[in-house]
């Protein structure tokens, strides 16, 4: 400095006026006090600490001076958090007051802004719940990842595709306990016999699902009892554990324990006792029953004995509890050599023989495609598709938000070189535009979450289910909205908030703006972006719903209307089905009635490897499916034939006849198939007639071989003529309550039926355009946002144009073309991507739609026609707006 | 005008006494000195920012120096109102303190 010191100063003289020895503070300690003490830029204050700390370090030692240096830290620290708060308080309330003013000022930007964001939080809550709902299949087991179901294969050791199935042997079960000290526990169920069963109780009765199960299958599920003890509930024979719901059908409030029931089908009878009540199997769950049978009920019963102690029937799904998930592979790996023990065979035989694998509990709902196992199960592959589809309208949705909140800047420039005048620096507006935008993102939750209550009921029709949304129960969802909606703010506003944040404060306040171009360029690109996304959606409605239309209408080669199936469940009613069918025929509302176990609509028994002998001689082994008619089925159905004749009861030698259809015809070769001879379940039968072939499974399969053998009695099916429907289903309910007691009267049509075939494609089908609709009115939100943007900022360019004299089509489509060509553009790049999804997803069928071209003309039109209206309706008011008004303003 | 603390007060008259060396680390060692109490640089900076807010002082800032990792020092000075408010506040306490000879220790 140069100046005299005082004399004061010479008195206290500090050990400052030293010349000093390079005693450096600690690195790190010097940083945090710099980051604190920044005190308006010029840091004296850290030259006052650094000048202690060697003063102390010359007259103390280092270790002191580095000891009193850090404790400053920890000293400053209050203080600094107090003027932090004090100053970013003031600053968020002026940020709070801005957004709260800019959303007044520009009330329908923001009204679209938000609805698009709500409406797009909304459908992802939405899909979201539903996804975290298919995914918690049977998370609810407290040993969750430690069972595991047994699986088989399926097909032959050679074949190309392996396919497991879940049935196994009865006798395995007490072998897999002793000879695997990594099994805890193994319990195995079986369906009660036949597809329905009642429950009854005096004069009460209803159809209810139940297993045979044993105590074990309680202890390794939790399926808490509510009364009853689970470790002996299902110990002895004739014990039946019912559910809350059962309980409360057959006995209202009264205690149901020790009360007797009759459990019946069309096979089995049995009088039991209650022993235990469980609460009701939750939504998520793969196994659902209304009760459990005792296991000994099953295996005590003599006419079922066959089922145990072999190798041979294997009827049983067995699970089973290990001591650790990894048990899995070493217990895999053992299997051959168990089987080998126990079936004294070679290890090689066993391997061929039998194969195991052992599937995780968690993984039975969503990834086992298995034949026949209980429940239907769902596919991850469905899973996936919904939650892409809940975030490309996410997608939409956010897209809206920066769009029209960059296309809005130009009116907040103002403000922008004003906060940048006045000392703002990039990195604070930066925080402003993004808190504006989470801020927003909230307030759209706020109004999705409303919006999901109140589409909760419709969206659960759509998808089938029960989805229940309760956060309390669920915080995880609640979690997940909370962190998406940030995600969501910060994603929107990230790019807002650098464009606007970079403006310079000079060009902005003379009014230009230097960002303009790239600003439009990218707002473009987002726009083609938003309607490509929504172009997909909507072709792949379009092809769904082109695809079950064709299903619908295909001639199946028979007819499905006016038929009406009943059902029959019981061994008595089987009986009398004959006489059901003799009164029912007397009526004239009856065209024709068959006893008949197969339905044209799912022909499902298997016959392999049968050997056929073809006109040449030649011996050719294939297989088919089959099933039980009688002579009536080709009437009801209206299935005709391709030559020979039908069953007649004028023929006495038909009940050793068969039916075949021109599928099998085919792969054999026969040229006169009539006569020739196939085996059946007793003995060999003949072919007395070629019925057309029809589909007789779902359209995923080509046609396969199938073959008609005489008798069967599951259904009666009945083709009524048209007429009052509820009046003929009345008189088939007397009819058949008339002839059976003990059997409810059930029915359904074969349409319905033939309908439920495809119910996951209808499901998503509708799925896919309900989320279409949504995501092509959310992209218009923004293209409307967007167009009354343009039309604001060329008011005058307008004005001046139509005092030139141009027309006001003229000027509307000038507006007009610039947007048109975006979505156009749109179009060239969602083709693509949705020939190639479509396609995919066609080849799931063995009979499909071709894609046709104008699939993607009519989406293109649609497109098209949409941003025009949406578009026009704002710039037919600035083309129509007179020009003394728009260029009074100066 | 709002009457000074205390420790405004006693910052006010280190910094007169101080002259030319009248930056933070004097002053706080001054203050040690006198009271016989360690202040922390918190309770300087502190009535320092208000004084300087309040036009009581002035400050500029020296040439950085190697004794100080490089920082400059910042040095006060009175201003015109600083001085009279010293003054005042003097005034007042002698009015305070006459006729308590009880509590006065005998000399």
């Amino acid at each position: 400095m140069g100046r005299d010191q005082g004399p004061a100063a010479q008195n206290l003289k500090t050990a400052a006026m030293f010349p000093n020895k390079k005693n450096k503070p600690p690195r790190l300690a010097e940083w945090l006090l710099r980051m604190i003490h920044s005190d308006k830029g010029d840091y004296t204050h850290l030259g006052d600490f650094n000048e202690v700390y060697n003063s102390i370090c010359r007259n103390q030692s280092r270790i002191q001076a580095g000891i009193w240096y850090r404790f400053q830290i920890i000293r400053s620290i209050p203080g600094f958090i107090a003027n932090k708060l004090y100053w970013s308080k003031a600053m968020f309330k002026n940020y709070l007051t801005l957004t709260f003013r800019n959303f007044i000022k520009n009330k329908g930007f923001s009204l679209i802004n938000l609805g698009g964001l709500a409406v797009g939080m909304a459908c992802f809550i939405l899909i979201l719940a539903y996804v975290q709902f298919e995914l918690s299949f049977d998370q609810f087991h407290e040993k969750s990842d430690r069972i595991f179901r047994l699986l088989n294969r399926d097909s032959p050791a050679d074949a190309n595709v392996i396919e497991y199935g879940v049935h196994s042997p009865d006798i395995m079960v007490p072998l897999l306990v002793k000879d695997f000290p990594e099994i805890v526990r193994v319990t195995r169920y079986m369906n009660f016999f036949g597809d329905k069963t009642v429950l009854q109780r005096d004069d009460t009765n209803f159809f209810q699902n139940g297993l045979f199960a044993d105590s074990e299958f309680l202890q390794i599920f939790t399926f808490p009892l509510l009364k009853g003890d689970a470790a002996t509930a299902l110990n002895e024979p004739n014990c039946i554990v019912i559910t809350e719901s059962v309980a409360q059908k057959l006995f209202g409030p009264a205690d149901p324990l020790g009360e007797t029931l009759t459990c019946r089908s069309n096979y089995k009878k049995y009088e039991v006792k209650i022993t235990g009540v469980t609460a009701d199997t939750p939504t998520n769950s793969h196994l659902q029953f209304d009760y459990l049978l005792s296991f000994k009920t099953l295996s005590s019963d003599k006419s079922t004995s066959y089922m145990f102690n072999t190798w041979n029937v294997g009827n049983f799904i067995i699970y089973m509890e290990t001591i650790n998930p990894q048990a899995k592979f070493s217990i895999e790996e053992k299997f051959p050599a168990f089987i080998s023990r126990h079936r004294e065979i070679s290890e090689e035989e066993a391997k061929r023989l039998i194969q195991v694998k052992l599937q995780p509990l968690k993984d039975i709902h969503l990834k086992s495609r298995i034949r026949r196992a209980l429940s239907t199960n769902y596919e991850i592959k469905y899973v996936y598709l919904f939650s892409s589809i809940a975030l490309v309208i996410l997608l939409i949705a956010c897209v809206n938000y920066m769009n029209l909140t960059t296309a809005r800047s130009t009116s907040r420039f103002k403000e922008i070189g004003i906060r940048k005048v006045v000392g703002a620096n990039r990195k604070q507006l930066i925080k402003q535009f993004i808190g504006e935008s989470v801020l927003t993102a909230f307030l759209a939750t706020g109004i999705a979450l409303a919006l999901v209550r109140l589409l909760l009921p419709r969206f659960a029709r759509l998808i089938a289910s029960d989805l229940q949304i309760n956060f309390l129960e669920n915080p995880t969802l609640l979690f997940l909205i909370i962190g998406t909606t940030l995600a969501v703010g910060a994603a929107s506003g990230v790019y807002p908030a650098l464009v606007l944040s970079a403006f310079q404060p000079f060009h902005v306040l003379k009014g230009q703006d230097s960002s303009r171009k790239r600003g439009s360029l990218l707002r473009n690109v987002l726009v083609v972006i938003q309607f490509s996304a929504s172009l997909v959606l909507i072709i792949g409605t379009m092809i769904i719903f082109r695809q079950l239309d064709y299903i619908k209408n295909t001639r199946l080669g028979y007819d499905r209307e006016h038929v009406v199936i009943i059902p029959i469940h019981e061994q008595e009613t089987r009986r009398k089905a004959q006489a059901i069918k003799t009164e029912l025929l007397q009526h004239p509302e009856v065209q024709s009635v068959s006893v008949t176990s197969g339905l044209p609509l799912n022909i499902r028994s298997r016959f392999l490897g049968v050997t056929l002998q073809k006109d040449s001689g030649e011996k050719i082994e294939i297989e088919f499916c089959m099933d039980y008619i009688d002579e009536n089925f080709l009437d009801v159905f209206q299935i005709e034939l391709a030559a020979g004749r039908n069953f007649s009861q004028g023929f006495p030698g038909d009940e050793k006849g068969a039916l075949v259809n021109e599928a099998l015809v085919r792969q054999v070769g026969w040229a006169e198939p009539i006569g020739k001879e196939i085996p059946g379940m007793s003995g060999k039968n003949r072919v007395i007639g070629v019925v057309k072939d029809f589909y007789f499974k779902t359209f995923h399969i080509e046609i396969e071989p199938m073959v008609l053998f005489p008798g069967g009695s599951n259904h009666i099916a009945v083709r009524i003529n048209p007429g009052s429907v509820p009046e003929r289903i009345a008189l088939l309910r007397t009819v058949f309550t008339k002839h059976s007691q003990s059997q409810p009267f059930d029915f359904y049509f074969l349409d319905d039926a033939y309908n439920r075939l495809y119910k996951k494609e209808q499901r998503t089908g509708e799925i896919f355009g309900t989320f279409a609709f949504i995501g092509i009115i959310i992209a218009c939100l923004g293209l409307l946002g967007l167009a009354s943007f343009s039309v604001e900022r060329r008011t005058k360019e307008i004005g001046i144009r139509k005092v030139l004299g141009a027309s006001a089509s003229r000027i509307a489509g000038l507006l007009t073309r610039e947007f048109l060509f975006l979505v156009l553009i749109a179009n060239v790049i969602a083709w693509p991507v949705a020939y190639f999804t479509m396609h995919t997803w066609l080849h799931n069928f063995a009979y499909r739609i071709p894609i046709s071209i104008w699939v993607f003309l009519l989406a293109v039109a649609v497109t098209l026609g949409i941003a025009v209206i949406t578009i026009s309706t704002q710039t037919l008011r600035a083309a129509l707006a007179n020009p003394v008004d728009t260029l009074r303003y100066e | 005008m709002r009457l000074l603390s205390r420790s405004e007060e006693m910052v006010l008259l280190a910094i007169w006494k101080l002259q030319e060396e009248a930056y933070c680390v004097p002053i706080r060692e001054h203050l040690n000195t006198i009271t016989q109490k360690q202040w922390s640089f918190g309770s300087i900076y502190d009535p320092l920012e208000r004084l300087e807010r309040k036009g009581l002082l002035d400050s500029y800032l020296t040439e950085p120096t190697k004794e100080r990792g490089g920082r400059s020092k910042r040095i006060y000075h009175l201003t015109p109102q600083g001085q009279k408010a010293l003054l005042e506040i003097r005034r007042i306490q002698e009015a305070m303190w006459a006729e308590t000879k009880a509590l006065l220790p005998k000399t």
